[in-house]
């Protein structure tokens, strides 16, 4: 069972009126040490959350942009793999653990910085300006 | 009684099915998500975060209906992202409802009209149109203005050439019950079979973290909602998983009713979380450490978590497990849930404007705090 489980008990639960939302973590720009397997176990743990893309050195030196969407951790590090997607390629790619060397959190983290607060500052302010069809759109997939 | 009877049948067969065979954990409903990509931009959405590569991808035809075979759900709701993004979606559907499955479309309905000659009706055919109450409500919540009268035009000319049309809203905190209720009253004089709701859930990457709905809030807000109904009201939901958010039932989650599958592969534990990917269902179901799941396990993540793909297949396991649940069905279907308390909870001031919006057992009347 993971650390973050029976935080509450379940009166706590049932009782509870406002729920705690997510810290964000600012992991854009990152390098974590890699020191030990402990810390690499990590490090992915936090690429896997992350809602951008990662660059992975491997220690053959081959380097790979790559969207993270499962790791699998086993008891050994040669036990353990992760699969990402890569811009360029449409199949899914797997990685051992042991093969990374280096891992940045090089891509924009696209679940940062739209608050709620921002989008209800600017629709007050646009609908005061006297605009129409005040929206937020999509960003540009190119 | 918004569900038609060939449904209610089929999916009332499985379930017995499954239980005569003596299986513990068997789906519902798949949620299968072709793609992630979408024409909103909300700001309470967690879902579609995704760099522009992985919102480029999407699922093939062949791949869904490989998912469907091997999950085997009755039921098969596409949300995503925007599924009518897809570029093979009439595709898609149609594959799903030549092998009879119940598909309920989930779509902000933008390009509905533009799209629905291309859509055969059909009783396995749903558009769950999502409207999250009234205009200024609505268009608030999605952040985009005219995103209502919009959804409402493709919501119209659907009932018109024949489909099945639901709609479904998400409740956040501060949303007014009345308003709710006067959003009941519109969408049932549209001509939709039924009305589909669920509160919201702490997406962790959604952008507002700061006002999510504890349980206790949720309970009081549906009982507001949901007693006292008006006979035209019909909901295309089990009455049961309507009595849980109202607090008047006690179920556990059952993650692995609604299983999801999307680009990344059959996703663990839930439609809500995302803890890595399954290759295949069958590994998704023996290998997924159940029991750190559900308001039981304490998981801070389940915490406040009553949302439908959840709750609503322990409530209709529950309606066809056992003559009790099935007695508990039929009168919820025809009840209206009079309550003096929740009338009192309607009569107290309403949150106040747009900037307020955020995400939001037996019939004892389990809580005390929905009642006032």
């Amino acid at each position: 069972m993971t650390a973050e489980v029976l935080k509450y008990t379940l009166e706590q639960v049932e009782a509870l009126e406002l729920a705690p939302g997510a810290e964000h973590e600012n992991l854009e720009g990152w390098v974590p040490a890699l020191a030990s397997d402990e810390e690499l176990r990590q490090a992915l743990n936090k690429a896997l959350d992350y809602r951008g893309d990662v660059t992975l050195t491997l220690k053959s030196g081959e380097r790979i942009e790559a969207f993270i969407f499962n790791c699998h951790s086993g008891p050994t590090l040669a036990e353990s793999f992760l699969q990402y997607f890569t811009p360029s390629a449409p199949e899914k790619r797997k990685l051992s653990y042991p093969e990374i060397a280096r891992l940045e959190f090089s891509g924009k983290d696209r679940a940062a910085g739209k608050h709620w607060e921002a989008w209800v500052k600017a629709y007050n302010e646009k609908k005061a300006a006297g605009e129409k069809n005040i929206a937020l759109v999509p960003e540009a997939l190119e | 009684m918004a569900i038609p009877i060939s449904q209610m049948w089929t999916v009332a067969t499985y379930v017995m099915k499954k239980r005569l065979g003596g299986n513990k954990r068997y789906p519902l409903v798949l949620m299968l998500e072709p793609l992630f990509r979408c024409n909103l931009a909300c700001a309470g959405c967690g879902k579609v975060q995704y760099p522009p590569h992985i919102l480029k991808k999407q699922l093939s035809p062949e791949e869904c209906f490989a998912a469907v075979e091997e999950c085997g759900a009755p039921m098969v709701s596409l949300p995503g992202g925007e599924p009518l993004l897809h570029p093979r979606i009439v595709e898609i559907v149609n594959g799903l409802v030549e092998r009879k499955k119940y598909v309920y479309l989930c779509t902000n309905a933008l390009e509905l009209k533009r799209r629905l000659p291309e859509f055969t009706p059909s009783k396995y055919l749903t558009f769950s149109v999502h409207l999250d109450g009234q205009r200024e409500h609505h268009d608030f919540s999605v952040c985009r203005e005219g995103g209502y009268d919009i959804a409402i035009e493709g919501i119209k000319e659907a009932v018109k050439r024949g489909f099945r049309v639901t709609t479904n809203a998400t409740f956040f905190d501060g949303t007014d019950p009345n308003g709710v209720r006067g959003f009941f009253d519109e969408v049932m004089d549209m001509g939709v079979e039924g009305i589909v709701l669920s509160p919201g859930y702490s997406y962790d990457k959604a952008p507002d973290q700061n006002r999510f709905m504890g349980r206790a809030r949720v309970r009081r807000l549906f009982r507001a909602i949901l007693s006292n109904r008006k006979p035209t009201w019909k909901f295309n939901m089990s009455p049961l998983f309507l009595e849980f958010l109202m607090g008047d039932r006690k179920y556990e989650c059952t993650p692995w009713g609604s299983p999801a599958y999307n680009i990344f592969g059959w996703q663990r534990p839930c439609y809500l979380l995302q803890e890595g990917y399954a290759e295949s269902f069958k590994e998704l179901l023996e290998t997924t450490k159940w029991e750190e799941y559900g308001v039981a396990s304490g998981n801070p993540k389940c915490a406040n978590c009553m949302v439908s793909c959840g709750y609503e297949p322990s409530a209709v396991m529950d309606g066809f497990g056992s003559l009790k649940g099935f007695w508990g069905m039929i009168r919820g279907t025809f009840s209206l849930y009079p309550d003096r308390h929740a009338l009192n909870l309607l009569s107290q001031p309403a949150p106040h404007g747009p900037a307020m919006l955020v995400q939001i057992a037996e019939p004892a009347h389990s809580f005390e705090e929905t009642h006032v």
